[in-house]
Protein backbone atom coordinates (compact mmCIF):
# COMPACT_ATOMS: atom_id res chain seq x y z
CA UNK A 1 0.00 0.00 0.00
CA UNK A 2 0.87 3.67 -0.87
CA UNK A 3 2.67 5.28 2.36
CA UNK A 4 0.22 8.53 1.72
CA UNK A 5 -2.86 6.06 2.00
CA UNK A 6 -1.94 4.77 4.94
CA UNK A 7 -1.33 7.72 6.64
CA UNK A 8 -4.59 8.44 5.81
CA UNK A 9 -5.91 5.71 7.60
CA UNK A 10 -4.17 6.25 10.40
CA UNK A 11 -5.18 9.66 10.80
CA UNK A 12 -8.58 8.19 10.46
CA UNK A 13 -8.27 5.88 13.17
CA UNK A 14 -6.64 8.68 15.23
CA UNK A 15 -9.26 10.47 15.04
CA UNK A 16 -11.83 8.21 15.57
CA UNK A 17 -9.79 6.75 18.70
CA UNK A 18 -9.67 10.23 20.56
CA UNK A 19 -13.83 10.20 19.84
CA UNK A 20 -14.16 6.28 21.48
CA UNK A 21 -11.36 7.48 24.52
CA UNK A 22 -13.50 10.70 25.33
CA UNK A 23 -16.94 7.85 25.17
CA UNK A 24 -14.89 5.21 27.18
CA UNK A 25 -13.81 8.18 29.64
CA UNK A 26 -17.19 8.44 30.87
CA UNK A 27 -18.23 5.28 31.38
CA UNK A 28 -14.82 4.67 33.56
CA UNK A 29 -15.69 7.65 35.60
CA UNK A 30 -19.65 6.55 36.44
CA UNK A 31 -18.22 2.75 37.16
CA UNK A 32 -15.47 5.13 39.31
CA UNK A 33 -17.84 6.93 41.69
CA UNK A 34 -21.11 4.35 41.57
CA UNK A 35 -19.85 0.92 40.74
CA UNK A 36 -22.12 1.35 38.10
CA UNK A 37 -22.62 1.08 33.85
CA UNK A 38 -24.77 3.77 32.31
CA UNK A 39 -26.11 2.10 28.95
CA UNK A 40 -27.72 5.31 28.26
CA UNK A 41 -24.31 6.94 27.52
CA UNK A 42 -24.29 6.88 23.96
CA UNK A 43 -27.63 7.83 23.46
CA UNK A 44 -26.68 10.82 25.04
CA UNK A 45 -24.58 11.67 23.21
CA UNK A 46 -26.85 11.79 20.44
CA UNK A 47 -29.27 13.63 22.11
CA UNK A 48 -26.39 16.28 22.60
CA UNK A 49 -25.07 15.84 18.88
CA UNK A 50 -29.13 16.91 18.16
CA UNK A 51 -28.89 19.50 20.74
CA UNK A 52 -25.70 21.19 18.89
CA UNK A 53 -27.67 20.73 15.49
CA UNK A 54 -31.04 22.71 16.80
CA UNK A 55 -28.43 25.40 18.03
CA UNK A 56 -26.76 26.11 14.65
CA UNK A 57 -30.11 25.91 12.70
CA UNK A 58 -31.84 28.15 15.63
CA UNK A 59 -28.44 30.22 14.89
CA UNK A 60 -28.82 30.36 11.54
CA UNK A 61 -32.54 31.40 11.72
CA UNK A 62 -31.83 34.62 13.53
CA UNK A 63 -28.89 35.53 11.24
CA UNK A 64 -25.64 34.56 13.10
CA UNK A 65 -23.61 33.24 10.51
CA UNK A 66 -19.79 33.44 11.85
CA UNK A 67 -18.93 29.56 11.54
CA UNK A 68 -16.86 30.57 14.80
CA UNK A 69 -19.66 31.83 16.70
CA UNK A 70 -21.32 28.53 15.68
CA UNK A 71 -19.60 26.57 16.39
CA UNK A 72 -18.72 27.83 19.86
CA UNK A 73 -22.47 28.25 20.23
CA UNK A 74 -22.67 24.24 18.71
CA UNK A 75 -20.61 23.03 21.74
CA UNK A 76 -21.31 25.07 24.51
CA UNK A 77 -24.98 24.44 24.10
CA UNK A 78 -24.12 20.49 23.71
CA UNK A 79 -22.04 19.93 26.53
CA UNK A 80 -23.71 22.14 29.11
CA UNK A 81 -27.40 20.34 28.46
CA UNK A 82 -25.46 17.32 28.44
CA UNK A 83 -23.70 17.80 31.47
CA UNK A 84 -26.96 19.06 33.14
CA UNK A 85 -28.75 16.11 31.40
CA UNK A 86 -26.09 13.86 33.04
CA UNK A 87 -26.32 15.03 36.36
CA UNK A 88 -30.34 14.81 36.48
CA UNK A 89 -29.90 11.44 35.29
CA UNK A 90 -27.44 10.81 37.90
CA UNK A 91 -29.64 12.28 40.77
CA UNK A 92 -32.78 10.78 39.76
CA UNK A 93 -32.74 7.83 38.19
CA UNK A 94 -29.39 6.27 39.19
CA UNK A 95 -28.71 7.57 42.70
CA UNK A 96 -32.13 6.19 44.19
CA UNK A 97 -31.05 2.57 42.90
CA UNK A 98 -28.27 2.89 45.01
CA UNK A 99 -28.25 -0.22 46.70
CA UNK A 100 -30.15 -2.61 44.52
CA UNK A 101 -28.54 -5.12 42.41
CA UNK A 102 -26.43 -3.73 40.13
CA UNK A 103 -28.05 -5.60 36.81
CA UNK A 104 -30.87 -3.35 37.35
CA UNK A 105 -28.91 0.06 37.02
CA UNK A 106 -27.97 -1.54 33.83
CA UNK A 107 -31.29 -2.43 32.77
CA UNK A 108 -32.78 1.16 33.57
CA UNK A 109 -30.22 2.71 31.80
CA UNK A 110 -30.59 0.45 28.92
CA UNK A 111 -34.46 1.18 28.84
CA UNK A 112 -33.82 5.07 29.10
CA UNK A 113 -30.88 4.75 26.06
CA UNK A 114 -34.14 3.65 24.06
CA UNK A 115 -35.76 6.26 24.93
CA UNK A 116 -33.81 9.23 24.15
CA UNK A 117 -32.73 7.51 20.88
CA UNK A 118 -36.74 6.77 20.18
CA UNK A 119 -37.44 9.98 21.43
CA UNK A 120 -35.02 11.74 19.16
CA UNK A 121 -36.32 9.79 16.12
CA UNK A 122 -39.74 10.73 16.62
CA UNK A 123 -39.67 14.14 18.26
CA UNK A 124 -37.02 15.60 16.04
CA UNK A 125 -38.54 16.77 12.73
CA UNK A 126 -37.95 14.07 10.17
CA UNK A 127 -35.49 12.77 12.89
CA UNK A 128 -35.76 9.04 11.45
CA UNK A 129 -33.36 10.35 8.70
CA UNK A 130 -29.50 11.34 8.88
CA UNK A 131 -29.25 15.12 8.89
CA UNK A 132 -26.54 16.73 7.03
CA UNK A 133 -24.47 18.13 10.04
CA UNK A 134 -22.96 21.69 9.02
CA UNK A 135 -19.25 21.97 7.71
CA UNK A 136 -18.64 24.57 10.40
CA UNK A 137 -14.48 24.54 10.75
CA UNK A 138 -12.29 25.61 7.68
CA UNK A 139 -11.50 22.91 4.90
CA UNK A 140 -8.54 23.80 3.75
CA UNK A 141 -6.84 20.96 2.73
CA UNK A 142 -2.77 20.16 2.93
CA UNK A 143 -2.17 17.74 0.12
CA UNK A 144 0.93 15.60 0.71
CA UNK A 145 1.17 13.03 -2.19
CA UNK A 146 -1.99 11.00 -2.00
CA UNK A 147 -1.98 12.29 2.05
CA UNK A 148 -4.32 14.78 2.35
CA UNK A 149 -4.89 16.80 6.09
CA UNK A 150 -7.59 18.98 6.19
CA UNK A 151 -7.54 22.09 8.47
CA UNK A 152 -10.81 20.78 10.46
CA UNK A 153 -9.79 17.11 10.99
CA UNK A 154 -6.67 19.23 12.76
CA UNK A 155 -8.41 20.98 14.77
CA UNK A 156 -10.93 18.56 15.93
CA UNK A 157 -7.85 16.25 16.99
CA UNK A 158 -6.27 19.15 18.84
CA UNK A 159 -9.35 19.92 20.22
CA UNK A 160 -9.98 16.49 21.16
CA UNK A 161 -6.49 16.00 22.72
CA UNK A 162 -7.07 19.21 25.00
CA UNK A 163 -10.10 17.99 26.87
CA UNK A 164 -8.47 15.01 27.68
CA UNK A 165 -5.40 16.83 29.03
CA UNK A 166 -8.21 19.07 30.57
CA UNK A 167 -9.60 16.04 31.70
CA UNK A 168 -6.05 14.59 33.25
CA UNK A 169 -5.73 18.08 34.75
CA UNK A 170 -9.23 17.95 36.95
CA UNK A 171 -8.58 14.54 37.68
CA UNK A 172 -5.44 14.88 38.85
CA UNK A 173 -4.39 18.61 40.00
CA UNK A 174 -7.80 19.56 41.41
CA UNK A 175 -9.60 19.45 44.98
CA UNK A 176 -12.67 18.22 42.60
CA UNK A 177 -10.60 15.72 41.14
CA UNK A 178 -8.99 14.17 44.58
CA UNK A 179 -12.41 14.10 45.63
CA UNK A 180 -13.89 12.11 42.87
CA UNK A 181 -10.65 9.87 42.92
CA UNK A 182 -11.00 9.63 47.09
CA UNK A 183 -14.85 8.50 46.53
CA UNK A 184 -14.27 5.75 44.02
CA UNK A 185 -11.44 4.41 45.97
CA UNK A 186 -13.84 4.48 49.15
CA UNK A 187 -16.95 5.85 48.91
CA UNK A 188 -17.86 5.57 53.00
CA UNK A 189 -14.12 7.05 53.64
CA UNK A 190 -14.73 9.44 51.40
CA UNK A 191 -17.95 10.79 53.01
CA UNK A 192 -16.16 11.13 56.60
CA UNK A 193 -13.57 13.50 55.29
CA UNK A 194 -16.41 15.95 54.43
CA UNK A 195 -16.95 15.04 50.77
CA UNK A 196 -20.53 15.86 50.26
CA UNK A 197 -20.86 12.54 48.09
CA UNK A 198 -23.97 13.17 46.17
CA UNK A 199 -22.57 16.29 44.75
CA UNK A 200 -19.51 14.71 43.58
CA UNK A 201 -21.35 12.26 41.85
CA UNK A 202 -23.75 14.62 40.46
CA UNK A 203 -20.11 16.42 38.94
CA UNK A 204 -18.75 13.08 37.90
CA UNK A 205 -21.93 12.47 35.63
CA UNK A 206 -21.84 16.12 34.59
CA UNK A 207 -18.10 15.71 33.54
CA UNK A 208 -18.71 12.19 31.82
CA UNK A 209 -21.94 13.53 29.89
CA UNK A 210 -20.57 16.90 29.02
CA UNK A 211 -17.21 15.29 27.12
CA UNK A 212 -19.72 12.32 25.41
CA UNK A 213 -21.88 15.33 24.12
CA UNK A 214 -18.07 16.84 22.69
CA UNK A 215 -17.26 13.69 21.16
CA UNK A 216 -21.10 13.31 19.06
CA UNK A 217 -20.46 17.23 18.05
CA UNK A 218 -16.46 15.90 17.33
CA UNK A 219 -18.41 12.93 14.91
CA UNK A 220 -20.72 15.68 13.48
CA UNK A 221 -18.03 18.05 12.37
CA UNK A 222 -16.22 14.55 10.80
CA UNK A 223 -18.81 13.23 9.15
CA UNK A 224 -21.05 16.01 7.82
CA UNK A 225 -23.96 13.40 8.83
CA UNK A 226 -25.57 12.69 12.12
CA UNK A 227 -28.40 10.44 12.80
CA UNK A 228 -30.46 8.92 15.77
CA UNK A 229 -28.60 5.53 16.15
CA UNK A 230 -25.06 7.31 16.22
CA UNK A 231 -24.90 6.81 19.64
CA UNK A 232 -25.26 3.43 20.19
CA UNK A 233 -22.65 2.10 18.73
CA UNK A 234 -20.56 4.79 19.86
CA UNK A 235 -21.66 3.77 23.34
CA UNK A 236 -20.92 -0.20 22.88
CA UNK A 237 -17.88 0.81 21.32
CA UNK A 238 -16.72 3.13 24.14
CA UNK A 239 -18.05 0.86 26.39
CA UNK A 240 -16.06 -1.84 25.12
CA UNK A 241 -12.80 0.44 25.31
CA UNK A 242 -13.56 1.16 28.77
CA UNK A 243 -13.67 -2.41 29.56
CA UNK A 244 -10.14 -3.56 27.40
CA UNK A 245 -8.55 -0.64 29.58
CA UNK A 246 -9.73 -1.91 33.10
CA UNK A 247 -13.12 -0.10 33.81
CA UNK A 248 -12.51 2.30 36.31
CA UNK A 249 -8.83 3.67 35.40
CA UNK A 250 -9.05 6.81 32.89
CA UNK A 251 -6.11 5.76 31.04
CA UNK A 252 -7.09 2.31 30.31
CA UNK A 253 -9.89 3.96 28.76
CA UNK A 254 -8.55 6.03 26.41
CA UNK A 255 -5.94 3.53 25.69
CA UNK A 256 -8.88 1.23 24.95
CA UNK A 257 -10.43 3.85 22.61
CA UNK A 258 -7.47 4.24 20.63
CA UNK A 259 -6.64 0.21 20.83
CA UNK A 260 -10.62 -0.27 19.34
CA UNK A 261 -10.18 2.06 16.56
CA UNK A 262 -6.37 0.78 15.52
CA UNK A 263 -8.00 -2.75 15.22
CA UNK A 264 -10.63 -1.31 13.21
CA UNK A 265 -7.88 0.85 11.12
CA UNK A 266 -6.00 -2.88 10.89
CA UNK A 267 -8.75 -4.41 9.45
CA UNK A 268 -9.74 -2.31 6.99
CA UNK A 269 -5.92 -1.39 5.61
CA UNK A 270 -5.31 -5.69 5.63
CA UNK A 271 -8.73 -6.63 4.54
CA UNK A 272 -9.84 -3.95 2.03
CA UNK A 273 -11.67 -6.43 0.02
CA UNK A 274 -13.79 -6.40 3.68
CA UNK A 275 -13.60 -3.76 4.97
CA UNK A 276 -17.51 -3.38 5.73
CA UNK A 277 -16.30 -6.49 8.58
CA UNK A 278 -14.06 -3.83 10.54
CA UNK A 279 -16.50 -4.14 13.49
CA UNK A 280 -16.73 -7.87 13.52
CA UNK A 281 -13.00 -8.16 13.89
CA UNK A 282 -12.37 -5.17 15.84
CA UNK A 283 -15.13 -7.06 18.71
CA UNK A 284 -13.39 -10.43 18.06
CA UNK A 285 -10.45 -9.25 19.00
CA UNK A 286 -11.76 -7.84 21.94
CA UNK A 287 -13.31 -10.47 22.91
CA UNK A 288 -9.97 -12.48 22.81
CA UNK A 289 -7.89 -9.80 24.43
CA UNK A 290 -10.93 -10.11 27.65
CA UNK A 291 -10.81 -13.64 27.98
CA UNK A 292 -6.90 -13.10 28.14
CA UNK A 293 -7.07 -10.25 30.60
CA UNK A 294 -10.41 -10.64 32.11
CA UNK A 295 -9.98 -7.23 34.11
CA UNK A 296 -8.28 -5.06 31.77
CA UNK A 297 -4.68 -4.65 30.37
CA UNK A 298 -3.98 -2.08 32.88
CA UNK A 299 -4.21 -4.04 36.12
CA UNK A 300 -4.86 -2.39 39.90
CA UNK A 301 -1.72 -1.61 41.56
CA UNK A 302 -2.60 -1.77 44.83
CA UNK A 303 -5.84 -3.89 46.30
CA UNK A 304 -8.66 -2.10 47.32
CA UNK A 305 -9.86 -3.85 49.92
CA UNK A 306 -7.81 -5.37 52.62
CA UNK B 1 -14.37 22.98 80.06
CA UNK B 2 -16.93 24.16 78.03
CA UNK B 3 -19.82 21.91 78.72
CA UNK B 4 -21.84 22.57 75.52
CA UNK B 5 -18.97 21.32 73.40
CA UNK B 6 -19.74 17.40 74.58
CA UNK B 7 -21.04 14.36 72.29
CA UNK B 8 -24.50 13.33 73.83
CA UNK B 9 -25.60 10.30 72.84
CA UNK B 10 -29.17 9.75 73.84
CA UNK B 11 -31.69 6.18 73.92
CA UNK B 12 -30.14 5.19 70.72
CA UNK B 13 -31.45 2.45 68.53
CA UNK B 14 -29.38 1.70 65.48
CA UNK B 15 -28.61 -1.53 63.50
CA UNK B 16 -25.42 -1.74 60.96
CA UNK B 17 -25.93 -5.81 60.42
CA UNK B 18 -27.55 -8.41 62.48
CA UNK B 19 -24.80 -9.19 64.81
CA UNK B 20 -24.22 -5.03 65.56
CA UNK B 21 -27.19 -3.92 66.74
CA UNK B 22 -27.64 -0.65 69.96
CA UNK B 23 -30.53 -0.91 71.96
CA UNK B 24 -30.96 2.02 73.73
CA UNK B 25 -27.45 3.45 74.26
CA UNK B 26 -26.75 6.64 75.96
CA UNK B 27 -23.90 8.61 76.82
CA UNK B 28 -21.31 11.79 76.72
CA UNK B 29 -18.41 12.43 75.87
CA UNK B 30 -17.24 15.81 77.62
CA UNK B 31 -15.56 18.27 75.50
CA UNK B 32 -11.81 17.98 76.44
CA UNK B 33 -11.72 14.96 77.91
CA UNK B 34 -11.02 11.30 76.59
CA UNK B 35 -13.68 8.90 76.45
CA UNK B 36 -13.84 5.55 76.23
CA UNK B 37 -16.63 2.50 74.78
CA UNK B 38 -15.26 -0.69 75.44
CA UNK B 39 -16.64 -3.89 74.10
CA UNK B 40 -16.09 -6.87 72.43
CA UNK B 41 -16.82 -8.01 69.24
CA UNK B 42 -19.95 -7.59 68.10
CA UNK B 43 -21.25 -5.82 71.01
CA UNK B 44 -22.07 -2.55 68.94
CA UNK B 45 -19.44 -0.38 69.00
CA UNK B 46 -19.06 0.35 65.24
CA UNK B 47 -22.40 0.83 64.55
CA UNK B 48 -22.40 3.59 67.20
CA UNK B 49 -19.55 5.39 65.52
CA UNK B 50 -21.92 4.74 62.41
CA UNK B 51 -24.63 6.22 63.73
CA UNK B 52 -22.49 9.72 65.41
CA UNK B 53 -21.01 10.00 61.15
CA UNK B 54 -24.39 9.81 59.82
CA UNK B 55 -23.41 6.36 58.32
CA UNK B 56 -25.99 4.71 59.58
CA UNK B 57 -29.07 7.01 61.14
CA UNK B 58 -30.31 5.94 64.07
CA UNK B 59 -33.89 4.16 63.96
CA UNK B 60 -34.58 5.80 67.28
CA UNK B 61 -33.12 8.26 69.67
CA UNK B 62 -31.32 11.56 69.52
CA UNK B 63 -27.01 12.17 68.85
CA UNK B 64 -25.96 15.53 69.81
CA UNK B 65 -22.73 17.36 69.52
CA UNK B 66 -21.75 20.89 70.84
CA UNK B 67 -25.19 21.37 71.53
CA UNK B 68 -27.03 21.01 68.18
CA UNK B 69 -28.80 17.79 67.04
CA UNK B 70 -26.72 15.69 64.27
CA UNK B 71 -28.99 12.73 64.53
CA UNK B 72 -30.16 12.74 60.71
CA UNK B 73 -27.72 14.96 59.10
CA UNK B 74 -25.85 13.71 56.11
CA UNK B 75 -21.72 12.57 56.91
CA UNK B 76 -20.19 15.79 55.08
CA UNK B 77 -22.09 17.92 57.57
CA UNK B 78 -21.21 15.77 60.61
CA UNK B 79 -17.98 16.18 59.84
CA UNK B 80 -18.59 20.35 59.14
CA UNK B 81 -19.81 20.50 62.73
CA UNK B 82 -15.99 19.69 64.04
CA UNK B 83 -16.40 16.01 64.33
CA UNK B 84 -12.88 14.02 62.71
CA UNK B 85 -12.66 9.78 62.28
CA UNK B 86 -9.99 7.61 62.16
CA UNK B 87 -11.63 4.35 61.07
CA UNK B 88 -11.07 1.02 62.21
CA UNK B 89 -8.81 -0.89 59.70
CA UNK B 90 -7.24 2.83 59.00
CA UNK B 91 -9.30 3.15 55.72
CA UNK B 92 -6.14 5.12 54.22
CA UNK B 93 -6.75 5.68 49.89
CA UNK B 94 -4.62 3.24 49.01
CA UNK B 95 -4.17 4.76 45.60
CA UNK B 96 -3.54 7.81 46.96
CA UNK B 97 0.21 9.29 48.11
CA UNK B 98 0.18 10.23 51.82
CA UNK B 99 -0.35 14.28 51.16
CA UNK B 100 -3.53 13.70 49.17
CA UNK B 101 -4.34 11.47 52.12
CA UNK B 102 -3.86 14.44 54.25
CA UNK B 103 -5.58 16.80 52.06
CA UNK B 104 -8.62 15.02 51.74
CA UNK B 105 -8.50 15.06 55.72
CA UNK B 106 -8.43 18.74 55.42
CA UNK B 107 -11.27 18.81 52.78
CA UNK B 108 -13.47 21.07 54.02
CA UNK B 109 -10.66 23.65 54.63
CA UNK B 110 -10.87 26.26 51.64
CA UNK B 111 -7.33 27.99 52.57
CA UNK B 112 -4.34 26.25 51.51
CA UNK B 113 -1.91 28.13 53.67
CA UNK B 114 -4.36 26.41 56.50
CA UNK B 115 -4.06 23.00 54.78
CA UNK B 116 -0.24 23.05 54.98
CA UNK B 117 -0.01 24.70 58.06
CA UNK B 118 -1.84 21.59 59.35
CA UNK B 119 0.31 19.31 57.45
CA UNK B 120 3.51 20.82 58.68
CA UNK B 121 2.06 19.88 62.30
CA UNK B 122 0.96 16.04 60.85
CA UNK B 123 4.62 15.85 59.62
CA UNK B 124 6.00 17.27 63.53
CA UNK B 125 4.61 14.09 64.86
CA UNK B 126 5.06 11.55 62.48
CA UNK B 127 8.35 12.74 60.55
CA UNK B 128 8.20 9.54 58.57
CA UNK B 129 4.93 10.72 56.83
CA UNK B 130 6.77 13.78 56.00
CA UNK B 131 9.88 11.58 54.12
CA UNK B 132 7.27 9.48 52.85
CA UNK B 133 4.75 12.23 51.54
CA UNK B 134 4.77 11.33 47.87
CA UNK B 135 4.98 7.74 48.27
CA UNK B 136 1.22 5.96 47.42
CA UNK B 137 -0.59 4.77 50.93
CA UNK B 138 -0.96 1.26 49.63
CA UNK B 139 1.96 0.52 49.46
CA UNK B 140 3.18 1.21 52.95
CA UNK B 141 3.61 -0.86 56.09
CA UNK B 142 0.76 -1.06 58.49
CA UNK B 143 2.15 1.25 61.01
CA UNK B 144 2.88 4.06 58.45
CA UNK B 145 -1.02 3.38 57.72
CA UNK B 146 -1.74 4.25 61.15
CA UNK B 147 -0.07 7.62 60.95
CA UNK B 148 -2.16 8.32 57.85
CA UNK B 149 -5.23 7.78 59.52
CA UNK B 150 -4.48 9.83 62.30
CA UNK B 151 -3.01 12.52 61.25
CA UNK B 152 -5.94 12.56 58.47
CA UNK B 153 -7.98 12.38 61.11
CA UNK B 154 -6.12 15.39 62.81
CA UNK B 155 -5.61 17.81 59.29
CA UNK B 156 -9.70 18.53 59.23
CA UNK B 157 -8.34 20.38 62.74
CA UNK B 158 -11.76 18.56 64.64
CA UNK B 159 -13.24 19.76 68.07
CA UNK B 160 -14.43 15.73 68.70
CA UNK B 161 -11.92 12.91 67.44
CA UNK B 162 -13.79 9.63 67.04
CA UNK B 163 -11.32 6.38 66.99
CA UNK B 164 -12.38 2.99 65.91
CA UNK B 165 -10.12 0.51 67.51
CA UNK B 166 -7.07 2.04 66.65
CA UNK B 167 -5.50 -0.87 68.27
CA UNK B 168 -6.52 -3.45 65.99
CA UNK B 169 -4.17 -5.39 63.54
CA UNK B 170 -0.67 -3.09 65.11
CA UNK B 171 1.99 -4.63 67.26
CA UNK B 172 2.44 -4.37 70.75
CA UNK B 173 4.70 -1.51 70.52
CA UNK B 174 2.90 0.80 67.91
CA UNK B 175 -0.03 0.39 70.16
CA UNK B 176 1.70 1.75 73.33
CA UNK B 177 3.10 4.24 70.43
CA UNK B 178 -0.14 5.33 69.32
CA UNK B 179 -2.00 5.42 72.49
CA UNK B 180 0.60 8.15 73.94
CA UNK B 181 -0.22 10.36 70.25
CA UNK B 182 -3.80 9.89 71.57
CA UNK B 183 -2.99 11.25 74.97
CA UNK B 184 -1.04 14.28 73.19
CA UNK B 185 -3.51 14.90 70.75
CA UNK B 186 -5.98 15.36 73.62
CA UNK B 187 -3.88 17.38 75.62
CA UNK B 188 -4.12 20.02 72.84
CA UNK B 189 -7.50 20.29 73.66
CA UNK B 190 -9.31 17.71 71.40
CA UNK B 191 -12.21 15.92 73.19
CA UNK B 192 -11.38 12.39 71.95
CA UNK B 193 -14.11 9.25 71.82
CA UNK B 194 -12.14 6.32 71.78
CA UNK B 195 -13.63 2.74 70.63
CA UNK B 196 -11.53 0.14 72.08
CA UNK B 197 -11.39 -3.92 72.66
CA UNK B 198 -8.18 -2.99 74.83
CA UNK B 199 -8.91 -2.98 78.74
CA UNK B 200 -6.28 -1.93 79.82
CA UNK B 201 -4.46 0.63 77.41
CA UNK B 202 -7.15 2.25 76.63
CA UNK B 203 -8.49 2.47 80.26
CA UNK B 204 -4.88 4.11 81.22
CA UNK B 205 -5.35 7.12 79.03
CA UNK B 206 -9.27 7.64 79.00
CA UNK B 207 -10.73 9.56 81.81
CA UNK B 208 -14.33 8.46 81.63
CA UNK B 209 -15.39 4.63 80.15
CA UNK B 210 -18.42 3.12 79.53
CA UNK B 211 -18.82 -0.92 79.00
CA UNK B 212 -20.95 -2.17 75.83
CA UNK B 213 -22.63 -5.24 75.95
CA UNK B 214 -25.22 -6.64 73.22
CA UNK B 215 -25.90 -3.47 72.43
CA UNK B 216 -26.28 -1.62 75.86
CA UNK B 217 -24.17 0.24 78.24
CA UNK B 218 -23.40 -2.42 81.21
CA UNK B 219 -21.02 0.10 83.06
CA UNK B 220 -19.93 3.54 83.29
CA UNK B 221 -17.70 5.58 85.65
CA UNK B 222 -14.23 7.58 85.72
CA UNK B 223 -11.44 5.21 83.86
CA UNK B 224 -9.61 4.35 86.96
CA UNK B 225 -12.94 2.69 89.08
CA UNK B 226 -14.00 1.00 85.76
CA UNK B 227 -10.05 -0.86 85.84
CA UNK B 228 -11.15 -2.54 89.52
CA UNK B 229 -15.02 -3.32 88.09
CA UNK B 230 -16.09 -6.70 88.19
CA UNK B 231 -18.34 -6.50 85.58
CA UNK B 232 -15.94 -5.08 83.13
CA UNK B 233 -14.20 -7.95 83.30
CA UNK B 234 -17.26 -10.26 83.10
CA UNK B 235 -17.85 -8.58 79.82
CA UNK B 236 -14.77 -9.60 78.39
CA UNK B 237 -14.29 -12.84 80.37
CA UNK B 238 -18.00 -14.10 80.57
Amino acid sequence: MDAGLLAQFVANGLMLGMMYALVAVGFTLFFGVLDVIKFSHGDVLTVGTFAGFSTFLGLKAIGVANPWVQVAAVMLIACGAMAILGALIARYLVMPLKGAPALNVLLLTLMLGTVLRESVRLFFPDGANPKPFPKLLPTDALALGSFTLRLDSAILFVAGLAVIVAIHLLINRTKLGLAIRAVAQDEETAKTMGINFTLIVLATFALGSGVAAFAGIMNGLYYNEINFGMGLLLGVIGFSAAIIGGLGNIYGAILGGFLFAALQTLSVVALPFASAYKDVFAFAVVIVLMTIWPTGLIAEKTSERV
Amino acid sequence: MNASANLVVEDVFAAYDKADVLEGVSLTAEAGKITCLLGANGSGKSTLIRAILGLTPPRQGRIAFAGKEISGLPTHQVIAAGIACIPEGRKVFPKLTVEENLRLGAYRESSDSVVVERMANVFDIFPRLKERRGQIAGTMSGGEQAMISIGRGLMGAPKLLLLDEPSLGLSPLLVKENFAIIRRINERGITVFLVEQNVHQTLAIAHFGYVLMQGRVVASGPARELMANADVHKAYFG
